[in-house]
C-alpha cells in the first residue's frame, strides 16, 4: 500500500484491519475499503480513537500496557540511534504518561480511558487521516 | 451473551427512522461485513413487521424512497465533479503529506480568504458594474503601464473606482424597467457585508465548539504521544524528521521537569518581570512611533493630490512612497519583536507565539487605524475633486506595494535563506515556514480589501489575482526552501484564533468605518452615484419616503422605520450576536 510505506505504523494498521483467516495480515477490498472509511474525514472520533486504540495495541490484549507504551514510543521516536530514548527516560515518560490517563491506577490504560485523552485533543481528529 | 446483545442491538435499529438507522450503523466499529449482516438482520426484522401494512401504504413509502436515494446518488456525483474542479485538491494533499496539517491550515485559510473574494467580486460585477457599463461615459485619458503600480491615471475614469459610477436611474428601454444606481450600490455592498459577517460568525462558533479545550488539560505528556502522529504524512524523509523531531521534544521536556524546580529565586522572577514589562514598552513605542511616522507622512502626501492633477513621472512615484515605507514598516517591525521574545524567557513556547502575535497584530491594526482616520477625516475634508476616488486609488497602491512585497519577502525570507543556511553557515539549516507571520499579512491585505471596497467595487477581482499568485509562490518556495516546523502547533487552536482574529479586529473593525463613511461622511459634489446629497444614506430614506407612497409597499416602511431605525432592534442584535 503506497501511502503506507513511511508510516511507521504500517504492519500494525494492517494487522488490525485484516480479516483473513491465515494470520498473514493479508487485506482484501472490503478491508482496505474498512481502513479507508476510518481514516477519512466523515468518521467520527468514537470510531477513529477505537481503532486507534486497536493499533496502538501491540500485543492485542485489550490495554496499553508498559511494553505497549515502549513500543509506541519507539515506532514515534524512530529506529536511528540518536532518537532511540534511553531506558532511563523511556521510564520516566512511561510514568508520566500512566499518571496522567491511567484513571482507575491499574497500570494499564484500556479503551475508556484511551478516548478521554484523546477527547482533550481536538487535533487527534485531523491528525488521525489519510487521504487518497 | 453476545446473541442477546446482538438481538436487542437489531430491535433497537429496527425501531428507527432509515436515516438514523444508516447513520447508527456507520458508526458501529466493526468490519464492513459484520455491518452488512446486521444491516441485513434489521431489514428481514423490518419486513417480517410491516407485512401487516397494508401494500398502498409500502408503494407510496417505496416511491418516497427511491425519490431520496436517486437524490442522494445526484448529489454524490455532482459533488465528485466538483471535486475533480478543485485543482488545488492535490497541491493541498501534497503539502499536508511533507509538512504536515499545522502548515496545511495556512493554506486552507489563504483559499478560505480567496473564495470570500470571489464571492464578492461576483456580486458587485454583476449588480454594480454591469449596469453602470450600460450607462458608461467615454474615457479621455491615455493608457501608461505606470497606471497599474499607482492606480491613477487611465484607471480613475473607468469602473475600477466609485467616482466613474453614475448617480442616474439607468434605463434602456423609455419608461421600462429601471435600475436605480445609487440604491443598488449600498445595498449589494451591506448584502455582501451582513453575508460576510453571518458567514464568519457561524464558522467561529462552529471551530469553536469543535475545538474548544480546557487550556490547563491540554499540555500533557500522555496527550502529545498518542494524539499527535500525523497519520497525513507519506513522505519518507518527512516522517524521518519528524520522528527526530519528537524524540528532540520529548528529550527536551523531560529534562525541563526536572529543571523547572531549580530556577526560582525572588531575583529571578523580578528580573524576568521587569525584562517583560521592558519589551512591551519597547514594542508599543515602536508601534506609536510607526504610527506617527504614517501619519505625518500622509498628510505631506496630500498636498501632492489636491495640487491638481500632475501626470508627469515623479508626481506619480511620489504617490508611491506612503505605502513603500508602510509595508517596510510592516516587514521590519516583526522581525524586531520576534528579536524580543527570543531576549525573554517565557515559561511556554504557546506563551512566546501568542505574545508575539499580539504585539504583530497590535501594531498592524494601529496602522489600518491610523490610515483609516487619515482617509476619513483628512482626505474626505480636502478641497479635492473626487475624495472617494482618492481614497480608493489609495488603497488600490497599498494593496499591489504589499503584494510586491510579499513575493519579495518569500524570495529574500525563504530563498536566499536556504541559499545562506546550505553554503554559508550551515548551521542554520533550513528555514521554518513562519506560519504567524504569513497569517497576519493575509488579514491585513484582507481588511484593506474589505475597507476598499466601497471605494473600489472591482478591488477584490485584483485580490483574487493576488491571493491566486502568493498561493503558487508560496508553495513553491515552501517545497523549495523549508523544512516542516520543528515545534508542534497546536493546530486546531491555532485555525480557530486565526478566524477570530479575523472577525474581532478586522472585520468589525471595516463594518464600523464603511458605516462612519455611509451615514457621517458628505459625498463628494462631482462624482459617484451619491453626488450632491447630503449623506450617503439619504439616499436610502429619500427611497423610503418615496416609497411611502405606494400602498403595496407598505410592508417595507414599516420595516424600516420600525427595525432598521430604532436602535431596540440593533441591541436586540448584538446580544443575541455575543
Amino acid at each position: 500500500v503506497p501511502m503506507l510505506q513511511a508510516n511507521p505504523f504500517q504492519h500494525r494498521i494492517c494487522h488490525v484491519f485484516s480479516t483473513s483467516d491465515d494470520g498473514d495480515d493479508s487485506m482484501s477490498f472490503e478491508d482496505f475499503l474498512d481502513m479507508l472509511s476510518v481514516f477519512s474525514d466523515s468518521a467520527t472520533s468514537d470510531i477513529k480513537s477505537h481503532y486507534a486504540f486497536r493499533i496502538f495495541d501491540f500485543d492485542d490484549d485489550g490495554t496499553l500496557d508498559k511494553k505497549d507504551l515502549e513500543k509506541l514510543v519507539n515506532c514515534l521516536t524512530g529506529q536511528g540511534e540518536e532518537s532511540r530514548l534511553s531506558s532511563a527516560e523511556m521510564e520516566q515518560l512511561i510514568q508520566n504518561i500512566l499518571e496522567e490517563s491511567d484513571i482507575d491506577k491499574d497500570g494499564t490504560i484500556n479503551l475508556s480511558e484511551f478516548q478521554h485523552v484523546v477527547s482533550r485533543s481536538p487535533d487527534f481528529a485531523s491528525s488521525f487521516k489519510i487521504v487518497l | 451473551h453476545g446473541f442477546y446483545a446482538e438481538e436487542t442491538l437489531v430491535g433497537n435499529l429496527a425501531s428507527m427512522s432509515p436515516s438514523e438507522r444508516i447513520k447508527a450503523i456507520q458508526k458501529m466499529p466493526e468490519t464492513m461485513k459484520k455491518k452488512r449482516e446486521i444491516r441485513n438482520k434489521v431489514l428481514k426484522e423490518i419486513t417480517k413487521k410491516s407485512r401487516h401494512r397494508s401494500t398502498q401504504l409500502s408503494c407510496c413509502t417505496q416511491c418516497l424512497q427511491g425519490i431520496a436515494v436517486s437524490f442522494r446518488r445526484f448529489g454524490n456525483s455532482l459533488s465528485e465533479y466538483f471535486h475533480l474542479l478543485q485543482l488545488q485538491y492535490k497541491t493541498l494533499k501534497v503539502i499536508g503529506a511533507e509538512f504536515g496539517t499545522s502548515v496545511l491550515s495556512y493554506f486552507i485559510f489563504l483559499k478560505w480568504l480567496l473564495t470570500f473574494n470571489i464571492f464578492s467580486f461576483l456580486i458587485n460585477f454583476s449588480f454594480i458594474t454591469i449596469p453602470q457599463f450600460v450607462a458608461a461615459e467615454p474615457n479621455n485619458l491615455s493608457f501608461t503601464g505606470l497606471e497599474l503600480l499607482t492606480g491613477a491615471g487611465y484607471f480613475q475614469q473607468t469602473v475600477l473606482y466609485y467616482g466613474f459610477y453614475t448617480n442616474a436611474t439607468i434605463s434602456k428601454i423609455k419608461n421600462g424597467p429601471s435600475y436605480n444606481m445609487q440604491l443598488a450600490y449600498i445595498f449589494t455592498v451591506g448584502l455582501y457585508f451582513v453575508i460576510c459577517f453571518l458567514i464568519l460568525l457561524f464558522s467561529m462558533a462552529k471551530s469553536f465548539c469543535r475545538n474548544f479545550i480546557n487550556p490547563q488539560a491540554y499540555s500533557g505528556n500522555a496527550s502529545k504521544l498518542l494524539c499527535t502522529w500525523d497519520f497525513n504524512i507519506t513522505n519518507e524523509k518527512a516522517v524521518k524528521l519528524k520522528q527526530k523531531n519528537l524524540s528532540t521534544q520529548i528529550k527536551e521536556d523531560l529534562t525541563e521537569v526536572n529543571q523547572e524546580v531549580l530556577s526560582f529565586s525572588v531575583t529571578g522572577r523580578v528580573v524576568c518581570i521587569a525584562i517583560h514589562f521592558a519589551s512591551w514598552v519597547a514594542s508599543l513605542g515602536t508601534a506609536l512611533a510607526a504610527c506617527a511616522g504614517v501619519y505625518f507622512l500622509s498628510t505631506n502626501n496630500l498636498r501632492l493630490f489636491v495640487k491638481g492633477h500632475r501626470n508627469d513621472l515623479e508626481s506619480q512615484a511620489a504617490m508611491l512612497v506612503l505605502p513603500v515605507v508602510t509595508s517596510l514598516l510592516n516587514v521590519l517591525i516583526p522581525f524586531f519583536y520576534s528579536w524580543l521574545g527570543r531576549l525573554e524567557r517565557f515559561q511556554t513556547p504557546g506563551q512566546h507565539i501568542y505574545v508575539t502575535i499580539t504585539r504583530n497584530i497590535i501594531l498592524k491594526m494601529s496602522i489600518v487605524g491610523i490610515l483609516c482616520y487619515y482617509w476619513l477625516n483628512i482626505v474626505a475634508a480636502s478641497e479635492s475633486q473626487c475624495w472617494e476616488t482618492l481614497v480608493g486609488q489609495d488603497i488600490y497602491r497599498f494593496i499591489v506595494v504589499d503584494f510586491i512585497f510579499c513575493l519579495l519577502g518569500s524570495f529574500f525570507g525563504e530563498f536566499l535563506r536556504r541559499i545562506i543556511g546550505t553554503t554559508v553557515c550551515v548551521s542554520l539549516g533550513l528555514p521554518e515556514f513562519d506560519i504567524g507571520r504569513n497569517v497576519l499579512d493575509l488579514i491585513y491585505v484582507q481588511t484593506l480589501t474589505w475597507i476598499g471596497i466601497f471605494f473600489s467595487p472591482l478591488l477584490p477581482g485584483i485580490q483574487i489575482i493576488s491571493f491566486s499568485i502568493v498561493f503558487y509562490v508560496k508553495k513553491v518556495s515552501l517545497m523549495m526552501n523549508c523544512q516542516p516546523p520543528r515545534k508542534v502547533w497546536r493546530t486546531a487552536q491555532m485555525t480557530t484564533s486565526f478566524m477570530f482574529l479575523l472577525f474581532f479586529p478586522s472585520f468589525l473593525g471595516v463594518l464600523s468605518v464603511i458605516g462612519v463613511t455611509v451615514w457621517r461622511l458628505k459625498p463628494s459634489e462631482e462624482c459617484g452615484p451619491f453626488r450632491g446629497l447630503s449623506s450617503m444614506y439619504a439616499a436610502v430614506s429619500e427611497w423610503i419616503e418615496v416609497l411611502e407612497n405606494y400602498t403595496a409597499s407598505k410592508w417595507v416602511v414599516w420595516i424600516y422605520h420600525n427595525l432598521i431605525t430604532s436602535e431596540l432592534f440593533f441591541f436586540i442584535l448584538s446580544t443575541l450576536v455575543l
